[in-house]
């Protein structure tokens, strides 16, 4: 059994009138980052705290590792978490922030002193928490979840409020992290953040897993490459293209896009027909559009890929 | 992994070790938090310092009974022991040397209760109405001295407790029950041999009943002996006590076969203006034919918070400063749980021990251990300093054995440990600090402030029920079986005994700790 | 000024718990009384009793509700860091505190005047059933009576006086744990303490604590039993109110947010 999984079958919870999470399921593989993507009140962080043990569900279960959290001894070995860099006491320094926590797993003080370099802190070990900018206690919230070593990483968004210099930081331990075989869940409400980083994602909204799938996947199955051109003639330009076989659609007065149809087949088209054009660009898919194409459209994806509900 | 070896999942770490590993992370939390070590320690610092202004704030006036009043006290006996003891009564006898033994028949016991309260002072031509209180006593006394406080042995009659047999002030045992009359009248015998006293009562003075021994060590060959009459103050109709004077009839009064010496003389013992105890009248005696009639006024017995006598004991000064401390600790409790709820922290806590019982359980050692600590010192210091300002300001200090004083530190210690680890709990459930610590203060604190600002019947109940009754550990003063006296609140005596007390502010405890336990397991982080 | 009082009321109307912190002030207050009417019972003999202020005996409870409530409208912004954002929409800073004074008052106002009459209800209905009753000499409680009426209004001037109090030491402190021990300190310990003493440093103690002072206002058959003058008593509150408030003023001022 690998240590070094999350496991999440149709979670469901309720706060009051509102369905927090609607039959969530995903799993989040060892070795790999996984991007929890959604936007603000989607569930993310319900999910992770049901997930931490914090919050009971009223449906469902969260393993990881193959446990239950709650039947971790020293959970800390196992899963390192995130969940909300402000949650310091402001009087305390950083480094007995992290002694307290060493103890309640009975890790020697020397694991604090090693994960307080891993993040950046040493210098602001004994200065007092309180004091932090965000993108420190961000370091401080990670320094924490490495602190046992743990096969699996939990990040709720990690990136908020960190500096270019920290997120170049930020990107790299996570690639690094998953390269060691640890199980890595990221959420972000930014799909940007996650693009070159994550290797799987998990699209959230309402509730619900929209989407669960490779990066690659997902990427290819957002609709492919197009290609934009300028031209002052655009019904003659659609007509060359319709017969090269391209799916064509204008834009606007001057501007068409074209799907089908690679860039230099595009140029060598309109250029056999001398119809005049301009300013040839291709645009590839991001993982943007694929969550906007989600977001907007649920219903495109939702047959084959919703998952969850069916217990 | 890379570094260290991640141990087997769910393997067996013993239950204990892993308790540990929570209470050093809790305690680890503690003393990181500046403020959290500086107000215990500030906690400790107000309760000595208010303890020693309100000792310093304390003095006492003695006012004797023609209205003098000066600065000081009454005396007070010390018994064998050290405790403080009633010793006046007004007595017929002289010296007896060697072993002996002396008989008398008790034919009469009566007596007058004055209609003005204690604190008036006595005068000849005081009204009285008829009436003898229960611990009324007349009979034979055997001591090294008359000085006061010093040890003896009595057996005698009692005005309705029947015979008994009493000795160095505490001991006392029961002989033949009934009141004396001259249609029954009472024989009593008291015996001296080597060391050993004993007593004996008879209907008709031939067939004896042994009521009890004394082994009074190191009595000397010469003691005193003789008749004594004593009768205390009444509190059956007033609550500030009536003086009272009892009259016994003593016939055949013989010593060793031969009759009453005549070198035997009266005097009183304990009743002029210094002493404590309040009596009617110095007391007399005359002969009427073969009867010797003895008047007496005052006790023998333990000596309890009445009369003249002010209520400063070694903890009389502590519950001032001991209230301030507990605030502060309230607050420190409330804020120990309360602020990760604030800041969010208590979701990394759970999330570093799933098992949030653990959580509260280290939490409740750690607070509980720390107030007791602070309390402890704090107490340790301000009651000997208490009793030593009250001495030095004149007041009369109850004397408290050791073991009184060590229970009454230990108690404010452990009272403070309970009522923080109350307070931690009742953090656990509002989750907001203010409504805490009010909450606290209000449920933990203000039944006690409300106790000893108020008067009646009501107040013995918050001693009950309410978590007030914890105070009762700091109860210095004694109760005693041989002194009928109203031992409430408003005299100084807590209703519950110190422990009981301090078991019903445990309950509330545990009451308010297994809410916040099952509202724990409840409720989501 | 208009502005900032309108954002302070909306802001304590919509901070959670507020309106049941009062809700429960009015109740405890009330029940405190009901409990005390229900356990007086005066034999004929006895001395003198005082039915108002037997009726009015909740307000020593009430007060620990209404000091949490005030101690909360600011001690919640400093918690919350929202105070950052409330002087930013209001640099003036006070105006912000004064607002805050205004919306404190009303609230406990309208609080201190239900939990006031409803005591006042409960001891007309209640204590004649204890021997309070005009058969025995004891009138009913009516605010008719002028000693009664000024019992009932001080009575609720004393509650937004302590409102005030909690508010200004709440602001000087910041933190809602150590305030609110501060305030009840403030108010019931003294008490306590004067009980260590003999008078007349008793008495002095008396008159210048802020509770035994404050609520002598409350005592209508002989107010020569209390230490100082129902309304002077009431005045010592209010120099303890506005002493705080100062504080909190200046430190408001002086002290970065």
């Amino acid at each position: 059994m690998n240590d070094a999984i999350i496991e999440v079958t149709g979670l469901r919870k309720r706060f009051g009138p509102t369905l927090a999470l609607d039959g969530v399921t995903f799993t989040a593989p060892p070795g790999k980052v996984t991007g929890f993507i959604g936007p603000n009140g989607a569930g993310k962080s319900t999910t992770i705290r049901v997930i931490l043990g914090l919050d009971a569900p009223d449906e469902g279960h969260a393993r990881v590792g193959g446990h239950p959290y709650r039947d971790l001894r020293n959970p800390l070995r196992h899963v390192g978490a995130l969940v909300d860099a402000a949650a310091v006491q402001p009087s305390r320094t950083a480094r007995n922030h992290l002694l307290w926590l060493a103890r309640s797993q009975t890790l020697e003080a020397g694991r604090v002193d090693a994960v307080l370099e891993l993040v950046g802190l040493a210098a602001a070990a004994r200065r007092k928490a309180g004091g932090f900018s965000l993108g420190m206690r961000q370091r401080l919230g990670i320094a924490a979840a490495m602190l046992g070593d743990p096969p699996v990483v939990i990040l709720d968004e990690p990136f908020n409020g960190m500096d270019p210099e920290g997120i170049v930081w930020m990107r790299k331990l996570l690639r690094t992290l998953a390269a060691e075989g640890r199980a890595l869940l990221v959420s972000s409400h930014l799909m940007s953040e996650l693009q070159g980083i994550a290797d799987h994602i998990v699209v959230i909204g309402r509730g619900k897993v929209l989407a669960e799938a490779g990066i690659d996947e997902l990427l290819a199955r957002a609709a492919g490459e197009q290609v934009l051109l300028q031209t002052p003639t655009p019904a003659e330009a659609y007509r060359v293209l319709h017969r090269a076989g391209g799916v064509t659609t204008i834009i606007d007065d001057g501007a068409l896009s074209v799907s089908g149809l690679a860039a230099r087949q595009v140029v060598a088209a309109l250029g056999q027909s001398d119809v005049v054009f301009s300013e040839v660009t291709t645009q590839r898919p991001t993982l943007e559009d694929v969550y906007f194409q989600l977001t907007s459209g649920e219903a495109e994806f939702g047959t084959n890929t919703v998952q969850g509900a069916q217990r | 992994m890379t570094t260290t070896s991640t141990p087997p999942l769910l393997a067996g770490t013993p239950e204990r070790a892993r308790f540990t590993a929570v209470l050093r992370a809790e305690w680890t939390k503690f003393r990181t938090v500046r403020g959290w070590v500086i107000a215990p320690i500030m906690a400790a610092v107000l309760c000595v310092v208010f303890t020693f202004l309100v000792a310093n704030g304390t003095h006492t006036d003695f006012c004797t009974g023609t209205g003098n009043c000066t600065a000081g006290h009454a005396f007070v006996p010390t018994g064998p022991k050290g405790q403080a003891v009633a010793d006046s009564y007004y007595t017929l006898g002289g010296r007896l040397t060697g072993d002996g033994t002396i008989t008398t028949q008790v034919t009469s016991l009566t007596g007058v209760i004055s209609t003005a309260p204690t604190d008036v002072a006595p005068s000849q031509a005081q009204q009285t109405r008829p009436g003898v209180p229960a611990w009324a006593k007349a009979g034979i006394l055997l001591r090294p001295s008359t000085r006061q406080g010093s040890a003896y042995a009595a057996v005698m009659v009692t005005g309705g407790h029947g015979d008994r047999f009493q000795y160095d002030y505490s001991h006392d045992d029961a002989g033949r029950p009934g009141p004396v009359s001259a249609g029954s009248p009472h024989w009593l015998r008291l015996t001296r041999t080597g060391d050993t006293l004993t007593g004996y009562d008879s209907t008709n003075g031939t067939t004896w009943t042994r009521t009890g021994t004394a082994h009074l060590t190191g009595l000397p060959a010469t003691v005193y002996a003789g008749l004594f009459v004593t009768s205390p103050v009444s509190f059956q109709t007033s609550a500030s006590g009536a003086r009272t004077l009892a009259t016994a009839t003593f016939d055949h009064t013989v010593i060793d076969g031969s009759a009453t010496p005549s070198a035997w003389h009266g005097q009183s013992i304990g009743a002029g203006e210094q002493d404590f105890y309040p009596t009617l009248r110095a007391g007399s005696y005359h002969r009427a034919g073969g009867s010797l009639v003895v008047s007496g006024s005052g006790d023998i017995a333990p000596a309890v918070v009445q009369g003249l006598l002010g209520a400063d004991t070694a903890s009389s000064s502590l519950p001032f400063g001991l209230t301030v401390a507990l605030i502060v600790l309230i607050v420190v409790a409330t804020m120990f749980v309360t602020a990760e709820y604030r800041r969010g922290l208590i979701r990394i806590t759970f999330a570093a021990i799933p098992g949030r019982h653990r959580v509260l359980a280290a939490k409740a050692v750690v607070i509980g251990a720390v107030a007791f600590v602070i309390a402890a010192v704090a107490a340790a210091t301000a009651v000997p300093l208490g009793e030593h300002i009250l001495h030095a300001n004149g007041a009369y200090v109850f004397p408290a054995g050791a073991l009184t004083v060590v229970r009454i530190v230990a108690g404010a210690a452990a009272l403070a440990a309970v009522t923080a680890v109350a307070v931690l709990a009742v953090g656990t459930i509002t989750r907001k600090s203010a409504a805490a610590v009010a909450g606290g203060i209000v449920v933990f604190v203000l039944p006690s402030i409300i106790g000893s600002i108020s008067s009646g019947g009501a107040v013995q109940w918050l001693y009950r029920l309410t978590p007030a009754a914890g105070l009762s550990v700091l109860q210095a003063l004694p109760r005693s079986a041989q002194v009928d006296y109203p031992y409430t609140f408003a005299n100084g005596y807590y209703p519950l005994a110190p422990w009981a007390g301090f078991g019903v502010l445990a309950a509330w405890a545990a009451l308010v700790l297994g809410i916040a336990a099952v509202l724990l397991r409840r409720r989501d982080a | 000024m208009i502005e900032a009082l309108r954002a302070e009321w909306t802001k304590t109307r919509t901070t959670g718990g507020i309106a049941w912190l009062l809700t429960g002030a009015i109740a405890v207050t009330i029940a405190v009384s009901a409990g005390i009417a229900a356990a007086t019972h005066v034999s004929p003999q006895g001395g003198q009793e005082d039915p108002t202020k037997i009726a009015l005996t909740g307000v020593y409870l009430g007060q620990a509700v209404v000091a949490v409530f005030a101690v909360l409208t600011i001690s919640e912004e400093y918690g919350t860091g929202m105070i950052r954002v409330s002087l930013a929409a209001m640099p003036r800073r006070l105006v912000l505190l004064a607002a805050k004074a205004a919306t404190t008052t009303a609230l406990a106002l309208t609080a201190g005047i239900l939990a006031v009459t409803g005591c006042l209800l409960v001891g007309r209905l209640m204590l004649p059933t204890a021997g309070l009753d005009p058969a025995h000499g004891y009138p009913l409680i009516s605010i008719g009576h002028s000693p009664t009426l000024r019992a009932a209004s001080g009575s609720v001037c004393y509650l937004v006086l302590i409102a005030l109090l909690s508010l200004g030491v709440a602001t000087a402190l910041r933190d809602g744990a150590p305030s609110i021990a501060v305030v009840l300190g403030l108010l019931y310990l003294p008490p306590l303490l004067a009980q260590a003493f003999t008078d007349p440093l008793r008495r002095h103690i008396e008159q210048i604590a802020p509770m035994t002072a404050g609520l002598a206002i409350q005592a209508t058959t002989d107010p020569h039993s209390q230490p100082i003058a129902p309304w002077a008593g009431l005045g010592v509150l209010t120099a303890w109110a506005a002493a705080s408030l100062l504080i909190a003023a200046l430190l408001l001022r002086l002290r970065d947010a």
